[in-house]
């Protein structure tokens, strides 16, 4: 009989292989976040004319990288219930992106990964982030070049929630609580990192190359904090409320449905003596 | 319609831009699936004209101050040295707003390629074409398609019965009262669901899978990945060649592509039905393609067409070029017949799909009889 | 040839002190048809997830003893490498689906085992076949009706051609048309095909005339035996069965076919008496007492008037003028009456309910409970003057244990604290329930007890109860039969129940109303209305037509009216 404080179940184990997997990828996924400001004259990307080749290259190579990244975490590794739970909770992920949709409104949905990343395991945190934005664009009509970056940053999020420390009570609630606020947070202004070369030329905060990082990084602030941190803390405010009004039941919820399910079912076979 | 994308992306001529996105359009709803995904490309028109609308705000308050032909004055302000020191409004010039005008338009026409991307591909279709690597994901995909509609459908009885009850149905209450018993019988779903997919055969291992297989690809990933961060220090630092960060990130991302595909450790499947790409699934997705030609070869023969200037401002022209590659584009309109016209039998012989999980979620969710 | 055989197995669920099962010894044939029987929580679906694995593999727990199918024992095959020779369908078929076409949830299992493309195509075409569904290939899954997703369902497993199939209680959840639909099929899967079937079932009735042996489970032992013998030692018994004993026949017939053949003295002897049977029995003294509170409903009563109303589904017509009334006699007085709505699934009988309840309101036409129109009045009143019970009594249930949810009750209807819980005590005579449970982790009958609790305790004047018998055992509906009898008679609630079990029907109602193509096709007493109609007569008006008898119990008391008039 599972106590309340063991260990929690980790539905998808992070082999050291998949680790690294998920480092280098994640590595290469802030590149193509951040090159902007850090790329300097003479390389690519940085002339003019080809201010938006670049992004682009990523953008292609984004999607080989995230199926990479799945792929390595889940071919042969999710048994029945792992992959029935997975497309279960991402259904309930999709079920509430319906009403806010589209391409921008992921605050409700990103609460669902905090729970279950936070049930089972951090490896199952990150598919579910990953999976839920998927299922949910085939559903709600979002396929797009942001996919790959949402795909990525979710899993990120879930993958994150599996990695807080041990907690309980409104203990945990206020760590889950404060740590979505962050992840939304962040996951706005890496988004918004993204978008800033596409929108920002000709305006007073585009980005010139070959100018230092702090002048680059002041304008992207600048732009950031007119255009999207607006929506930023909106999602940051109504995730606290779910947290608070939803949090303690859904944990519950979880983690009876983990006892229940008898994730860790390891049948013991007593032959009778013949 | 990727095609179509592409060739947006690069030029920011205006009226390209909107004869790419007529053309875009049309094809879309001539093409689209059945159900409410089909909508998609008008959707995102309209997303794409808030884009637009957007933008041009944008440049009125933050813009660049060039040009002569000055409009309107909007009052000017300078903001604190952490924000860059940047002055805000001031005279807002017609150069600078047409260039906001290119900038917002060329967001908005990629953006109507995306829907048009989804109003013509079916979710179920496009499941089915996931790599092999991606089973699991594919399975849990379509477990997700087929069950958000039945927890929306729960959503509404649990409500009807909280009514019944006398409790509330709005407010954090009514919150908690109704999401937490879709959560649950969800999750007890998945355990039913999970019985049976194990009484079906799902997660067999394969007996006998080549260790050296296995090998292989652990050795070809963990190179791809090395490739990988080459090619991203070579992005980089300054006194890299530009080589070596597009060959790494390429032969990086090829290497752990390969590795994944060759060695997963799943057992052998076979497919029922193959997606087939038959003339018209081919067309559709690759209608684009000339239109990206068009364009690369427009840069060539007249550079500077696809970018007219907006200091000074210079009124854009169409190149013969790119007008016959968007012309192209508009192929599959009269080789593909209209999918209102195709019989469920012969539809589902081409290649596309009738079930359309994503439809039922219109159906009244006041409840089946049953 | 023994296909299936279990040696000495006991199984003990984690947390649990009582084996679940306990020295279960069985051999089956190969091509053998075998029912198991056993009130709810007994074992059954522990003694089918034996059969093939998912017991201890999926469910965890400790066993003991060997369990071999087709030469391969469970100890080393989980069920996913006992899918080619055993098929399990578990008891929502339709919770089961793992695609969204019918076509591709055949294919399924076919891609799993890696069956080459050309034969996974034949399969297809002849297993669509023999479960007659050739013409739903195409359709989407959440479109099938309940006896169309069990065929699917059945016929997902078949396409791996196994050689033993396992069915959870099949036919539970159908209207008789549907459940002759899946009991034909297995039939020829049985006869034509030579698959061995094992089955749970609750309703023996349907199927005591097809299978081969029945295996009865008491206390965690199983004992299978032929029919006859089964029948003798079993506690509950089809009508037919019952019949048979009253009326001395023997051999005992097990079909309504047979026992027609022997039934014209019984006919004959029942013709002559003057006065026709009555209806439903009286309530008698030695039922059980449940608290009698003065009803505080602002209806004047209970009495449901339904006239002329016309129900739709967005643009679909479900019902037209539809009228009936459901006599109510008020608080405390008695005077109820039992309406029982009947027809195939589909034909509006849930849609009325819910318009009855005051959930949506009709295009057309009058509702009214007592002097109120229900979909007028507000909450706190409502639940003191309506009580529905809808299809999934979880629906009403979301406290996280049972104590909790009697708590909740109290509140919502202003009553004094431990009301719902003394219903409740009263409800589950036999086995009390853990008031700590989690409602969900409770049986199919536990979780209705609890739901009627709930409604029950402010004491409404009228009750609406949409299928309430779907998994339940005897033992459970009896005692539903009886209390509903109780409240109607002795406290005058008036009781809208909406069912395609004719059995049940046949025991509780006073009325019945049948619906089909959107209009009342017959209405009338109860007896009159199920012994004339061809699909929804109980057996024992199939065996006694043209009497208009429904029930043993009524023919006992007949035959023993005759005799005292005799004497």
């Amino acid at each position: 009989m599972m106590t309340a404080e063991s260990t929690p179940t980790r539905l998808v184990p992070v082999r050291p292989l998949s680790a690294v997997t998920l480092a280098v990828t994640t590595f290469v996924g802030i590149g193509a976040f951040v090159w902007p400001l850090l790329a300097r004259p003479g390389q690519v990307g940085s002339t003019a004319a080809h201010q938006t080749d670049a992004p682009w290259l990523l953008v292609v190579l984004l999607p080989l990288l995230v199926v990479t990244i799945l792929g390595e975490m889940t071919a042969g590794r999710l048994d029945a219930k792992a992959v029935a739970l997975l497309g279960v909770l991402a259904a309930v992920g999709t079920a509430l992106r319906i009403p806010t949709g589209g391409v921008a409104g992921l605050e409700l949905v990103f609460f669902v990964f905090l729970p279950g990343g936070r049930v089972f395991g951090r490896g199952f945190g990150f598919v579910l982030g990953a999976t839920t934005i998927f299922a949910s664009a085939l559903v709600v009509g979002g396929i797009g070049p942001w996919l790959p970056f949402q795909m990525f940053g979710a899993g990120w999020v879930g993958f994150g929630a599996g990695c807080l420390p041990k907690a309980r009570g409104w203990r945990e609630l206020v760590m889950l609580g404060s740590y979505g606020v962050v992840a939304g947070l962040a996951y706005g202004v890496a988004l918004d990192l993204w978008f800033w070369p596409f929108t920002s030329v000709d305006t007073t905060f585009a980005f010139v190359p070959g100018e230092p990082l702090s002048e680059n990084l002041s304008r992207f602030w600048a732009f950031h904090l007119s255009t999207a941190l607006g929506f930023d803390l909106m999602r940051g405010v109504s995730m606290v409320m779910l947290m608070a009004i939803l949090g303690r039941p859904t944990l519950a919820a979880l983690r009876r449905a983990s006892r229940r399910g008898r994730f860790d079912a390891a049948p013991l076979l007593v032959n009778s003596p013949d | 319609m990727l095609g179509l994308a592409a060739a947006a992306a690069r030029t920011t001529n205006l009226i390209v831009l909107v004869l790419t996105a007529l053309v875009v359009i049309v094809v879309a709803t001539a093409c689209r699936i059945h159900g409410p995904l089909g909508r998609s490309v008008i959707l995102f028109t309209k997303i794409a004209i808030g884009v637009v609308i957007f933008r041009l705000v944008l440049q009125a308050i933050f813009g660049l101050r060039l040009g002569e032909r000055v409009l309107f004055r909007l009052p000017a302000l300078t903001l604190p040295e952490f924000m860059a020191g940047i002055t805000v409004g001031g005279p807002v010039t017609l150069e600078s707003m047409m260039a906001g005008l290119n900038q917002g338009v060329r967001l908005g026409v990629i953006l109507i390629c995306f829907g048009a991307v989804n109003s013509v591909s079916s979710p179920a279709r496009l499941l089915r074409s996931l790599p092999g690597v991606l089973y699991e994901m594919g399975v849990a995909s379509t477990i997700a398609l087929t069950t958000a509609p039945q927890a929306v459908m729960s959503a509404s009885q649990i409500a009807e019965a909280r009514r019944l009850r006398g409790r509330p149905t709005r407010g954090a209450a009514g919150l908690r009262g109704i999401a937490i018993p879709v959560l649950e019988g969800a999750l007890d779903r998945s355990i039913r669901l999970a019985a049976a997919l194990d009484t079906r055969g799902y997660g067999r291992t394969r007996d006998d899978v080549a260790p050296n297989r296995q090998r292989t690809a652990s050795v070809a990933l963990i190179g791809g990945l090395i490739m990988l961060s080459i090619g991203v220090y070579g992005v980089f630092d300054t006194a890299a060649p530009v080589g070596l960060a597009i060959g790494g990130l390429t032969a990086g991302a090829v290497a752990c592509g390969a590795s994944v595909i060759v060695g997963h450790r799943t057992h052998r499947r076979t497919r029922h039905r193959p997606i087939r790409w038959d003339r018209r699934a081919t067309l559709v997705a690759f209608s684009g393609a000339g239109a990206l030609a068009a364009s690369i070869l427009t840069e060539a023969i007249e550079p500077g067409a696809l970018d007219p200037s907006t200091f000074p401002l210079v009124a854009p022209t169409l190149p013969i070029i790119m007008a016959a590659g968007l012309a192209l584009a508009l192929a599959p309109l009269f080789v593909a017949p209209r999918f209102d016209d195709i019989e469920p039998d012969d539809a589902r012989a081409a290649g596309l799909d009738i079930a359309e999980s994503a439809a039922t979620l219109s159906v009244s969710s006041g409840g089946d009889v049953r | 040839m023994t296909i299936l055989e279990l040696d000495n197995v006991t199984v003990t669920y984690e947390g649990s002190d009582r084996p679940a099962l306990a020295n279960v010894s069985l051999r089956i044939e190969e091509g053998e048809w075998l029912l198991v029987s056993a009130p709810t929580g007994a074992g059954k679906s522990t003694l089918l997830g034996l059969c093939n694995g998912l017991v201890p593999h999926f469910t965890g727990g400790n066993m003991s003893g060997t369990v071999t199918v087709a030469g391969r024992s469970t100890e080393q095959c989980p069920p996913r490498n006992l899918a080619d020779v055993v098929g399990w369908v578990g008891q929502d078929p339709a919770s089961g689906f793992v695609t969204d076409a019918v076509e591709d949830e055949l294919a399924f299992v076919m891609e799993e085992l890696a069956t080459p493309p050309a034969t996974m195509r034949r399969r297809i075409e002849e297993t669509l076949d023999l479960m007659g569904i050739a013409e739903l290939r195409n359709r989407p899954l959440s479109t099938l009706s309940g006896g169309e997703a069990q065929r699917v369902a059945i016929a997902s497993v078949l396409c791996a051609s196994p050689k033993v199939l396992l069915l959870d209680e099949p036919t539970s959840a159908l209207d008789p048309a549907g459940a002759d639909d899946v009991l034909a099929a297995l039939g020829r899967l049985v006869h034509d095909v030579g698959l061995t079937v094992i089955m749970s079932e609750h309703r023996l009735e349907r199927v005591i005339h097809l299978v081969d042996r029945i295996a009865l489970i008491d206390r965690g032992q199983v004992t299978a035996s032929m029919p006859d013998e089964a029948l003798a030692i079993a506690p509950h018994v089809p009508p037919v069965i019952e019949l048979g004993r009253l009326a001395g026949w023997s051999p005992l017939p097990r079909s309504v076919r047979d026992a027609r053949r022997v039934a014209a003295p019984l006919i004959s002897r029942l013709a002559d008496a003057a006065t026709p049977p009555a209806g439903p029995p009286p309530h008698t003294n030695d039922s059980p007492r449940y608290p009698v509170r003065a009803s505080r409903s602002p209806a004047a009563s209970g009495h449901i008037a339904v006239t002329g109303i016309s129900l739709a589904h967005g643009r679909r017509t479900v019902v037209e003028r539809v009228s009936f009334e459901v006599g109510g006699g008020g608080g405390g007085g008695g005077g109820g009456e039992v309406l029982a709505l009947m027809g195939r699934n589909g034909a509006g009988k849930t849609t009325i309910l819910r318009a009855v309840a005051g959930l949506t309101t009709p295009s057309a036409g009058r509702l009214r409970i007592g002097n109120l129109d229900p979909a007028a009045i507000d909450g706190p009143t409502r639940i003191r003057s309506i009580g529905f019970v809808p299809q999934d009594p979880t629906l009403l249930l979301y406290s996280s244990t049972v104590a909790e949810e009697c708590r909740a009750a109290d509140r919502d209807g202003g009553l004094d604290a431990g009301t719902t819980a003394s219903v409740l005590e009263e409800l589950a005579a036999d086995g009390t329930i853990d008031a700590n449970r989690h409602p969900r982790d409770l049986s199919a009958g536990q979780q209705l007890q609890v739901a009627l609790a709930v409604v029950l305790a402010p004491a409404p004047t009228a009750l609406l109860l949409d299928e309430p018998t779907r998994g339940l055992d005897h033992g459970v509906k009896d005692r539903l039969a009886s209390l509903l009898r109780h409240r109607a008679t002795n406290h005058g609630v008036a009781i809208l129940l909406a069912t395609h079990d004719v059995e049940f029907a046949a025991t509780v109602a006073d009325r019945v109303v049948l619906l089909g193509h959107r209009e009342v096709t017959a209405a009338g007493p109860a007896a009159e209305v199920l012994s004339q109609s061809t699909v929804f007569a109980p057996q024992v008006a199939r065996i006694l037509s043209p009497l208009p008898v429904l029930t043993v119990a009524a023919i006992r008391r007949t035959l023993g009216r005759i005799e005292t008039n005799r004497s």
